[in-house]
């Protein structure tokens, strides 16, 4: 029973360890379009990413304090909105982090068939 | 408390919950803007696909996916440390050495049988102001290294001794030797610093070790002769530590600075305990004197107790460092032997 809680536990980080990076490159994927937070989540969950809010704003936060993201507060269906999109900064660090993603994917599926 | 009319006023009641765990800085609102929007945008979308207005009660549904206001807040908010993940180690050396071999040992050797003395009619009691004072003591002392350490912490102290380091400096691999690490040093040279601060407030605030019985009980002749030396040996053992962090290529240091402190220790408690040896007589009060005002029978037990508990403390360290420094010695000339040009070993390579 201990076991299998610790197991549960050691997958549950390694799974998030995992999605930890993946995210950041799908978010900012996803933000070569403008978008507000909801919406952004929204585009992720439809592709299945599911984020919640706890993860995605303070991920956008750290994102734009590194100067990838550029935002903006603007009114929209009567409600402000604070949008985002990449900086040009943050244009050039996801092609960098895509082709590093191609890199890292194409050995990974090299090894995988190896087993 | 009332509950909410309408499914806006619920919104409004869960960021103002969120907003009491937020730090107030000037990203708050902003933080609270878009999380109520984001919140709102759900509630229309689902209105727009159910095609009417929501109930309360789903909107309640909403909000407990989202999380309770505190966790919320708490993923929302900036990640801080009191202390960081750098600075820990030390922290929980020096705490634990202030607190399990000071203040422990002083309420064990020093209060403890002072207010026993003094309660003796009462000594259920008297173990209990002891163990009331030793609670509120450990809390104290808790509370300022605490403090101390949160205030280091925000300091860029850390940042720049992190960046300072070379690592041309570092010492030569050596085989089958115990290495002393540079956090070891540096909780090594922060508990010194910590015991020369105490040493040197002790004159001024003998409540320090005396605790509530410091108001008739003055340190005894004996220390007005070794003080200095004491304070030096603690002085020693600070410069010891810069000396082994700021050149960590000196690989024979450790031991021998270490071998020196407990010699001179030896020397300063031989000379001590010579001294006591000749202060006997009918009033034998060598290291703990009663006040002027207070020489009932009583204050002369209690004086007594106190007095009788250091020697033996002294006479205990006296003989573990005895016993230490011909050991230490015949470690660091077998170090040296080994140690010598030629003779180092190479670094090990570690084959899975």
């Amino acid at each position: 029973m201990a076991n299998s809680t610790a197991s549960v536990e050691v997958f549950e980080n390694l799974r998030l360890e995992l999605r930890r990076g993946c995210l950041t490159l799908a978010v900012l994927t996803q933000l070569r379009t403008e978008r507000y937070g909801y919406t952004l989540r929204k585009a992720l969950a439809d592709e299945g990413l599911e984020i919640d809010e706890g993860t995605l704003y303070p991920l956008l936060r750290r994102l734009e304090s590194q100067g990838l993201l550029v935002s903006q507060w603007r009114e929209e269906e009567k409600r402000n909105k604070r949008f985002y999109k990449l900086s040009p900064a943050g244009k050039e660090t996801l092609k960098q982090l895509l082709a590093e993603w191609e890199r890292i994917n194409t050995s990974l599926t090299r090894i995988l068939q190896e087993v | 408390m009332s509950t909410p009319k309408n499914p806006s006023e619920i919104i409004d009641r869960y960021l103002q919950a969120v907003r009491f765990w937020l730090p107030k800085t000037q990203r708050q609102e902003d933080v609270l803007a878009e999380l109520g929007d984001d919140l709102r945008s759900q509630m229309e979308e689902k209105e727009t696909e159910l095609a009417r207005p929501l109930t309360k009660e789903e909107v309640s549904e909403i909000l407990k996916r989202c999380g309770m206001p505190m966790i919320v807040a708490g993923r929302l908010a900036p990640k801080r440390y009191l202390i960081g993940p750098s600075l820990f180690p030390i922290y929980a050396f020096v705490l634990k050495m202030v607190l399990l071999w000071i203040i422990v040992p002083v309420f064990i050797f020093i209060i403890g049988p002072a207010t026993l003395a003094t309660h003796s009619r009462d000594v259920g009691t008297a173990i209990a102001m002891t163990l009331g004072n030793l609670w509120s003591a450990l809390f104290i002392a808790a509370g300022t290294i605490t403090l101390v350490f949160a205030v280091l912490e925000r300091s860029a102290a850390m940042t720049k001794a992190e960046c300072k380091w070379d690592p041309y400096k570092l010492p030569p691999v050596r085989k089958n030797e115990r290495k002393i690490s540079a956090v070891q040093t540096v909780c090594e040279l922060t508990f010194n610093f910590f015991a020369l601060i105490w040493l040197l407030l002790l004159p001024q605030n003998p409540y320090l070790i005396f605790g509530p019985a410091a108001g008739y009980l003055k340190p005894g002749p004996i220390w007005h002769t070794f003080y200095i030396p004491i304070v030096a040996v603690a002085a020693y053992a600070i410069l010891r530590c810069m000396i082994a962090l700021a050149q960590p290529q000196w690989t024979w240091f450790p031991a021998l600075g270490s071998l020196l402190q407990n010699a001179f220790t030896l020397i300063i408690l031989k000379f001590m305990l010579a001294a006591v040896s000749h202060s006997s007589g009918t009033a034998w009060h060598p290291f703990v004197v009663i006040d002027q005002a207070a020489t009932s029978a009583q204050s002369l037990k209690v004086s007594a107790i106190v007095n009788a508990s250091i020697l033996l403390g002294m006479a205990g360290t006296w003989i573990g460092l005895c016993i230490a420094v011909p050991i230490q010695t015949w470690q660091f000339m077998r170090r040296l032997r080994n140690g010598a040009p030629g003779k180092e070993q190479p670094a090990a390579l570690h084959v899975l």
